[in-house]
């Protein structure tokens, strides 16, 4: 666009003067909306043109994967050989000819060893050569490999705690998605963890691995007086299923030491001090539907984790069944007569677990649950208004952690005025409460199992004895992508005698917050 | 709390309130305003009973406690520990007549690292006051202040009353007694030393003995896994070895069994015809300590494979003997039944 020019002496005044900003942008802005334009309208014609053709019958002739040096062929080939013509008994309509290579293409995203955007090309191969039908199409899957290594240093201040840590990722190791990682971190709670892990595909699938790994890790534990250290490994299979529920089954092998006790630890804590040998086999099912896991305004997440330690064969010091749920759900609030998303939402959580000592291998009596098997409740993260553990049982000043445990919370989040409800931050208000039992000693005689009935069915009464511990009060979230940080003022409403509330100010950063 | 801070609700800053008040007031909310402060003293809005403690915690808080390493059997019939450094003060406790249950432990459990450790009756019956552990080292100035509170009689059971009557009057004269005894003081070392260093050695370091001993007492009660109990008998070896070579720049095992030999016949000189070291009519701290060696080298229930430490103790005769007057004095005729054995090992 030229700017129309009414007299020759005014072009030097205009030169003088400089471009008018706003001018300027104008021009930039209707640049790009022709440029756009005119992208759309060819978008529109090749979707056309594959819309009028999508009944025209296409053969695969061949898939090439360029720039892809690291990965094996036979790797790629179990992904897309199934969809070449040869390997098909009808050729597909063009339609079906894309659709098909896209999924394909979209497991390679899912493998993590590929840059965004993976670019396709269809070309028709030569019509002189006379290996080809005229049906052929050639399909070219152009991608750039991610870096096969990476590290990762730094430090991390969060709930309470400072540490350093080295992070190692090795990728496409073997040429199969193979991917390596190896941890090292040194803080202030956990005085040091080294952890390595190993993740293959299997089948070329990017919906179902395998993984194993080691650790070896010690942790100040200030809420029980103790320190524990871990030894142990784990290997356990991951998959996907088509309504998006995420599983996992393995096996966990640990040693744990309980060392390291304060000057005041109490009794306990003391008779549970020592080594203990965890072999457990696990399975945790996840499902989120959630918009956002940090801030979620609406969808819902469900997970739960069973575990069955040292029953039967699975040996090791101790034995017990345990199993935790958890249901998370969120719901935006309209405002009446405001049009259109209002930015509050509610979500409320809950989560349950229970823990039953089981007899150990051929023993016939089962053994009470160890502190380090217990659960514990309470903190930023989950009943917030109580300090780390502050809720259940205590000796002295120690937390010693429950076999039941039930906790709920509803938070109403509002966005802030002036910040604006797309912005990750909002204004909540808070209310949350729980209860955290032992299992009771049981009463009555008879055998084991009646005993074990009988102990879990009081504990259970108990449950619903009186209100539940609880807390509520207001804050600030701010929900970055990898963390939620929230700074709440609170007030303990109910408790039990000894449990830990904390009135006034908190501060929590958490991954999975009730 | 200042409970009357709500009577003066209407002016704030009454000048006749007591200073002291304020500055304890201040220390615990450092920021927090008055009113607010008011407002936090109402919450929590309700307060049930104390949650019931785990099936695992010990519930034993109205007796002393004695942590040693022994057997879940052992400790219910208060059977000697099969470890010198704890069967010391468990006889060493036996003889001041003091009433105590043992209960089986593992080094994790102590405060400084090692047992035994005592943890004292709550004495008051508010219970949420901690009582803190006494760790061997302080056991003896436990047993002093102990006796200064002057309050005897309800801490001793019936069964040792009449030990604790014997004993009474020479206690305190004899516990100065060694304390200041130069002789004391030597021998002591000798058996801190050089017979500590066989047993050392004879146990942990001699194979047969370590899979005679070791692993049945200390290492399997600690976990039924393999590859955990090969880490802990490497870190038990390991240790030792370290402990041994702490005192001499090599291993000499001849040298060592020489020594520990000579030793066992200069507390044998030492004992002479005596019933107790140094004369006593009572058995002391000394004699609890030569207990724990010759006991466990001499117990019946212990398997010594590799008995070339306690071929050197059984020529003398006499420390045999004080041995077997302990054992029959303090571990055999009481009405408990204190005889017992550590089958639960076998």
């Amino acid at each position: 666009m030229a700017d129309p020019l009414d007299s020759g002496d005014d072009i030097f005044n205009r030169l003088k003067r400089g471009v008018d900003p706003k001018l300027q942008d104008e021009k930039t802005r209707l640049a790009n909306e022709r440029e756009l334009a005119q992208f759309e309208k060819a978008q529109r014609r090749l979707g056309e043109l594959i819309q009028d053709n999508s009944t025209l019958p296409t053969t695969i002739s061949s898939i090439r994967i360029l720039n892809a040096t690291n990965t094996r062929k036979g790797f790629l080939n179990r992904i897309f050989n199934p969809i070449i013509s040869a390997n098909q008994d009808r050729p597909f309509t063009l339609a079906e000819a894309i659709r098909e290579v896209s999924i394909g293409a979209d497991k390679l995203h899912k493998l993590d060893i590929f840059h965004e955007p993976i670019s396709l090309f269809v070309d028709r191969p030569s019509q002189t050569d006379p290996s080809t039908t005229p049906t052929d199409v050639d399909i070219y899957l152009s991608v750039v490999e991610k870096s096969r290594f990476k590290f990762k240093t730094g430090t991390d201040i969060g709930n309470a705690e400072g540490s350093a840590y080295v992070d190692g990722l090795a990728r496409n190791v073997f040429g199969g998605a193979e991917s390596l990682n190896v941890n090292a971190s040194f803080g202030t709670r956990t005085r040091s963890a080294y952890q390595a892990s190993f993740e293959t595909p299997i089948l070329s699938n990017p919906d179902l691995r395998w993984e194993f790994g080691g650790l070896a890790s010690s942790t100040q534990k200030p809420w029980s007086s103790h320190e524990e250290v871990l030894k142990g490994g784990w290997t356990k299979l991951k998959w996907a299923t088509l309504g998006g529920g995420r599983h996992e089954f393995g096996y966990n092998g640990v040693w744990r030491q309980i060392t390291g006790l304060a000057g005041n630890a109490s009794p306990t804590v003391r008779g549970d001090a020592g080594d203990s040998v965890k072999s457990s086999l696990m399975h945790t099912w996840v499902k989120d539907r959630r918009d956002n896991p940090q801030l979620p305004t609406r969808g819902y997440l469900s997970k739960s984790t069973l575990e069955l330690a040292g029953w039967g064969p699975l040996q090791g010091d101790v034995a017990f069944g345990k199993a935790e749920v958890e249901a998370q759900g969120a719901i935006p609030v309209p405002i009446p007569g405001f049009h259109g998303e209002s930015g509050i939402s509610l979500t409320t959580g809950l989560r349950a677990g229970l823990l039953h000592p089981l007899p150990l291998g051929a023993e016939s009596k089962s053994k009470p649950s160890r502190i380090n098997d217990r659960f514990q409740l309470g903190g930023p993260t989950d009943v917030r208004g109580f300090r780390l553990s502050g809720l259940g049982p205590r000796d002295g000043s120690d937390a010693l952690g429950g076999d039941v445990y039930a906790a709920g919370s509803a938070n109403l989040l509002f966005p802030i005025p002036r910040v604006g409800k797309d912005k990750p931050f909002r204004f909540q208000i808070f209310a949350n409460g729980g209860r955290l039992l032992a299992l009771k000693r049981s009463k009555v005689e008879g055998t084991d199992g009646e005993k074990a009935r009988q102990a879990l069915s009081t504990t259970m009464a108990e449950l619903g004895n009186g209100l539940p511990s609880m807390a509520a009060g207001f804050g600030l979230v701010y929900a970055h992508p990898v963390a939620r940080f929230e700074l709440n003022f609170s007030l303990p409403l109910v408790l039990r005698k000894g449990e830990d509330g904390r009135k006034g100010l908190q501060f929590g950063i958490g991954i999975n917050m009730l | 709390m200042p409970q009357n801070a709500d009577t003066t609700s209407e002016e704030k800053p009454k000048s006749s309130r007591p200073k002291s008040q304020t500055g304890e007031a201040s220390r615990q909310w450092i920021t927090t305003p008055q009113p607010i402060r008011r407002l936090f003293d109402k919450f929590p809005l309700r307060t049930y009973p104390v949650n019931e403690l785990p099936q695992r915690s010990p519930r034993t808080c109205d007796r002393n406690t004695l942590w040693i390493l022994t057997t879940e059997k052992g400790a219910q019939l208060g059977v000697p520990s099969f470890n010198p450094g704890c069967l010391k003060w468990q006889v060493y406790l036996l003889f001041k007549g003091i009433d105590f249950v043992t209960i089986p432990s593992n080094n994790h459990a102590s405060p400084t690292g090692a047992l035994p450790f005592l943890l004292p009756a709550s004495s008051s019956k508010n219970s949420g006051e901690a009582v803190l552990p006494v760790p061997s080292i302080r056991i003896e100035r436990w047993l002093r202040e102990k006796k200064t509170m002057g309050r005897p009689s309800d801490e001793v059971s019936e069964g040792r009353k009449q030990h604790a009557e014997a004993t009474a009057s020479a206690k305190l004269t004899s516990t100065y007694k060694e304390s200041v005894d130069m002789r004391y003081e030597a021998y002591m070392s000798l058996l801190n030393c050089r017979i500590r260093n066989a047993y050392l050695y004879s146990l942990y370091l001699c194979p047969p003995n370590f899979a005679s001993i070791v692993l049945p007492c200390y290492i399997k009660p600690s976990t039924s896994n393999t590859l955990a109990r090969l880490a802990l008998s490497h870190q038990l070896r390991a240790a030792a070895e370290t402990e041994l070579l702490k005192q001499s720049p090599i291993i000499d095992v001849e040298a060592i069994y020489r020594e520990c030999h000579k030793a066992f016949e200069a507390l044998s000189n030492l004992l002479g015809d005596d019933k107790y070291f140094f004369g006593e009519e009572t058995p002391g701290l000394f004699d609890a300590s030569v207990f724990a060696y010759t006991h466990v080298l001499l117990d019946e229930n212990l398997d010594w494979k590799h008995t070339r430490i306690t071929e050197g103790l059984e020529q003398n005769g006499n420390l045999v003997e004080h041995q077997k007057r302990i054992m029959e004095g303090w571990f055999g005729n009481n009405p408990q039944g204190r005889t017992g054995s550590h089958e639960g090992l076998k």
